[in-house]
């Protein structure tokens, strides 16, 4: 009976995490692209406590820039920058040495 | 215009003539692409070395970074493509043109050296410009050289849009 009741315990348990919503997970990592001088995906949603990646796919550097919010600075070809999401709100971002490069970060 | 320009001017009208008696063959696209990206980086070494503006210093500096991460692209393409790229009129003059402009540039200094590097970043990239749109990507057969040309294209636009910003506050301090 012990083990049924056990058994019946860890269905309730794994019912409760199926019924969640995804994005109330805290903590969720993201993953940008940086290619042919695009973010992909371009906006993108996230929560406070989350990890954002952008990893640069280009032959050259770029940067993933916020005035005031976050800066990447430098991101050499092939690397990648990883921020933890802080401050809520809707942050336009560019590059700041390809200016016609733009995404957003909400952060909820 | 000043003759360098008009030079590297008459280059890339070269490639945009011959596209349209024969297009370039894929050999030849690897060498106009290698040639156009090599001539970026020596004027970008001059200007790193000798501009006297801190930004146009810093843009010089990018283009020898951007340009140099391009070719390594380029080169590691045809190395696996096993493309040999091939001498042509157009990628000899982007050489011509380019060893002539480092030669007129050498002479200047100070803000005339900015103002004459700057000009003819932005005549050269909007020129590149049209010979990847008319002859380099309508051109390429391979769809891998194809598909280099198109990522990079967008870089090209954002380094003719850097160097006109540069050009106008140039233009404001003069």
């Amino acid at each position: 009976m012990r083990s049924i009741g056990r058994a019946a315990g860890i269905v309730v348990a794994a019912a409760a995490f199926a019924s969640a919503p995804p994005a109330a997970a805290a903590g969720r990592t993201h993953q940008v692209a940086i290619k042919a001088l695009s973010y992909e995906p371009p906006a993108l949603a996230v929560k406070r406590g989350d990890v954002v990646v952008w990893t640069n796919q280009d032959p050259f550097p770029h940067t993933v820039t916020a005035p005031g919010v976050f800066d990447s600075g430098s991101i050499a070809a092939g690397k990648s920058w990883r921020y933890k999401v802080k401050q809520a709100g809707t942050h336009p971002y560019v590059c700041t040495l390809h200016s016609n490069m733009k995404g957003t970060l909400q952060i909820e | 215009m000043n003759r360098f320009v008009t030079t590297i001017a008459s280059g890339l009208c070269l490639a945009a003539a011959s596209a349209l008696a024969q297009a370039p063959s894929d050999a030849q696209i690897a060498a106009i692409v290698v040639t156009a990206n090599q001539v970026d980086i020596d004027a970008g070494k001059l200007a790193e070395s000798k501009a006297s503006n801190a930004e146009v210093k810093a843009f010089g500096k990018q283009m020898v970074t951007d340009h140099s991460g391009v070719n390594k692209q380029a080169v590691a393409l045809v190395t696996k493509l096993k493309v040999t790229p091939e001498e042509n009129a157009t990628s000899k003059a982007l050489k011509a043109g380019g060893a002539d402009n480092v030669k007129s540039l050498e002479k200047l200094s100070g803000a005339a050296f900015d103002r004459a590097y700057v000009d003819h970043e932005v005549v050269y990239h909007q020129q590149v410009l049209d010979a990847v749109d008319k002859t380099l990507i309508p051109s390429a057969q391979n769809a891998e050289l194809k598909s280099l040309l198109v990522a990079v294209r967008p870089a090209f636009v954002a380094h003719l849009e850097h160097a006109k910003s540069l050009q106008a506050s140039l233009a404001k301090k003069s």
